[in-house]
């Protein structure tokens, strides 16, 4: 079943286009990493999908569902809308509340009213993903590390009850060792009939981890390949 | 002395529900709402209007007192509905928001002056008493029924709401919106329904007071300047956004306007309110609730 298709997708801000007429889809079960150097439109793509870029045109299916479309000004406008549909994103700088405690912040991640209601089983499973976070759970989450903040982040994408996970960047400004932990541990996750993407500048981070890979240069996807990293042509854009 | 801290306690409850409702909107949708002051007025004049039909129909007693607070609050929750149609939704996501939201709602505060004054005239208008006429004895200092009531009834409410926001599930949007309008986008927050429920909770407490203050002061075109201005007042002492901190202003305010009132003279308390609050601003850029809800950017 394909949870995710992606058609003619351009987006950017103001005057600058990002995406350039980009194909995509993922099916369900699937994991995939989405690689490629800084600025070439691995962000722009994530945010595209729940409507926050400054402009975007293009179809973008999510289970059948049309979420996509023109849209020229209204940024994140419809983005409570989409990601209530099931998608969830841990975005770029992480965006957490920093007056809450750590333990409220997973809890946002719990919007909808069913979801709401099984808030205390589903922050146990992220504690079990994330076991530093049990003993923060009154603790401010502005008073928390880099890689305790990109936890809570990426913790409270994983609250929700989507379809779609989006990951933008997990490893990003954090210690080699936390990161590839933080990785790992986003790869075991059982992701049922759901989807994730991850989107990685550290492309030996996904080594084996995820079920293909996708590489984005310049605004579109370059590159389709299986888990295995090594025939990555130079072409690509991609550097290992 | 005692008399003083009892004075002080009754302008500190019906000023901080004011203060909170100004700090909740501008801290929630970055809007400050010139327009409280309109709202403030609204709910007087709902209250009024309620309790001319209710004489017509000899009701008396605890039902008027609770329908004119109820219609107060309905009144002015209603009115800041209708500023937020008027001034944010159509605004909201357009360039300079702030800035223009805050001519907007100076426009409506300047119309709805006039508004009323067409409607109602510029008589001031009574509300009935909704504690009674008593007197009570409290360390040899008297306290009126009408205080103690606005004491109670002002505490309980910011109690309700603060424990609301505390522990609801509505409340902990309100509050991600108000640390991070990304984060609240991301995990499904709609600004624009959550703006509008922050201006009809913040237009419900103003329109409380509203009727508390009426119990001394009537209804008039421009009874909600005065408000307003001290509403802003403590809200920017207290640190816009933070409840500990406005509340804490709320008292601060208060304290010393009964002060100011009882050992210099009414006239200065304008005075004494600024230069409080410019100090406060030399010294905690960020109000007094830098100092309570410590948060590392």
């Amino acid at each position: 079943m394909r949870i995710l298709e992606l058609q003619g997708v351009s987006a950017g801000y103001g005057p600058v286009r990002v995406l350039h007429d980009l194909d995509l889809s993922v099916n369900a079960g699937e994991r995939v990493g989405l690689v490629g150097l800084n600025g070439h439109g691995k962000t722009t793509l994530l945010n595209t999908i729940v409507g926050l870029t400054g402009w975007q045109d293009g179809s973008i299916i999510f289970k059948g569902e049309q979420i996509g479309g023109r849209r020229t000004h209204g940024v994140g406008r419809t983005t409570p809308h989409i990601v209530r549909k099931g998608i969830a994103l841990a975005p770029q700088g992480d965006a957490i509340f920093p007056g809450l405690s750590v333990r409220e912040n997973l809890d946002s991640g719990a919007y909808s009213g069913a979801t709401w209601r099984s808030r205390k089983r589903r922050r146990e499973k992220v504690l079990e993903v994330f076991p530093p976070l049990a003993k923060l759970q009154r603790q401010s989450a502005g008073t928390l590390s880099g890689g305790e903040r990109r936890m809570v982040s990426v913790g409270r994408a994983l609250m929700a009850d989507a379809w779609l996970y989006l990951v933008d960047e997990p490893s990003l400004g954090l210690a080699p060792k936390i990161s590839v932990n933080l990785v790992a541990a986003l790869c075991e996750i059982d992701l049922g009939d759901g989807a994730m993407i991850i989107a990685e500048q550290n492309v030996p981070l996904l080594e084996g981890r995820v079920d293909r890979v996708l590489g984005m240069h310049a605004g579109e996807l370059k590159l389709d390949a299986g888990e295995s990293l090594g025939d990555i042509p130079p072409s690509a854009g991609v550097h290992l | 002395m005692i008399d003083v801290l009892i004075s002080a306690a009754v302008l500190a409850s019906m000023y901080g529900l004011i203060a909170i409702g100004i700090s909740f909107t501008w801290a929630s949708i970055g809007m400050l709402n010139l327009a409280q002051g309109f709202i403030f007025t609204a709910g007087g004049y709902t209250a009024w209007l309620f309790a001319q039909y209710a004489e017509t129909l000899g009701m008396e007693g605890p039902a008027l007192s609770v329908g004119v607070l109820v219609f107060g609050m309905g009144g002015s929750a209603l009115a800041g509905l209708l500023v937020g149609a008027v001034a944010f939704l159509p605004l909201q996501d357009r360039a300079n928001f702030r800035t223009r939201s805050l001519i907007a709602t100076l426009a409506i505060s300047l119309m709805g002056t006039q508004l009323w004054l067409v409607l109602f005239g510029s008589q001031n208008k009574p509300l009935p008493p909704i504690f009674g006429e008593g007197r009570f004895e409290i360390a040899n200092a008297g306290i009126s029924s009408q205080q103690l009531g606005t004491i109670i009834v002002a505490s309980f409410m910011l109690a309700a709401v603060i424990m609301w926001m505390r522990s609801s599930r509505h409340g902990l949007q309100m509050r991600a919106m108000m640390m991070n309008p990304l984060g609240a986008a991301v995990v499904g927050v709609s600004v624009r329904t959550t703006g509008m429920r922050v201006l009809a909770i913040s237009g419900a407490l103003t329109g409380l007071s509203s009727v508390l203050l009426a119990q001394v002061f009537f209804v008039s075109p421009t009874s909600g300047t005065q408000p307003l201005v001290i509403g802003l007042i403590i809200s920017l002492a207290g640190g816009l956004g933070s409840i500990p901190g406005t509340v804490a202003a709320a008292g601060l305010i208060g304290l010393a306007e009964a002060m100011t009132a009882r050992y210099l003279q009414q006239s200065l308390v304008p005075f004494v309110l600024f230069g409080i609050v410019v100090l406060i601003l030399i010294f905690r850029p960020r109000g007094l609730g830098g100092l309570l809800e410590d948060v590392r950017e």
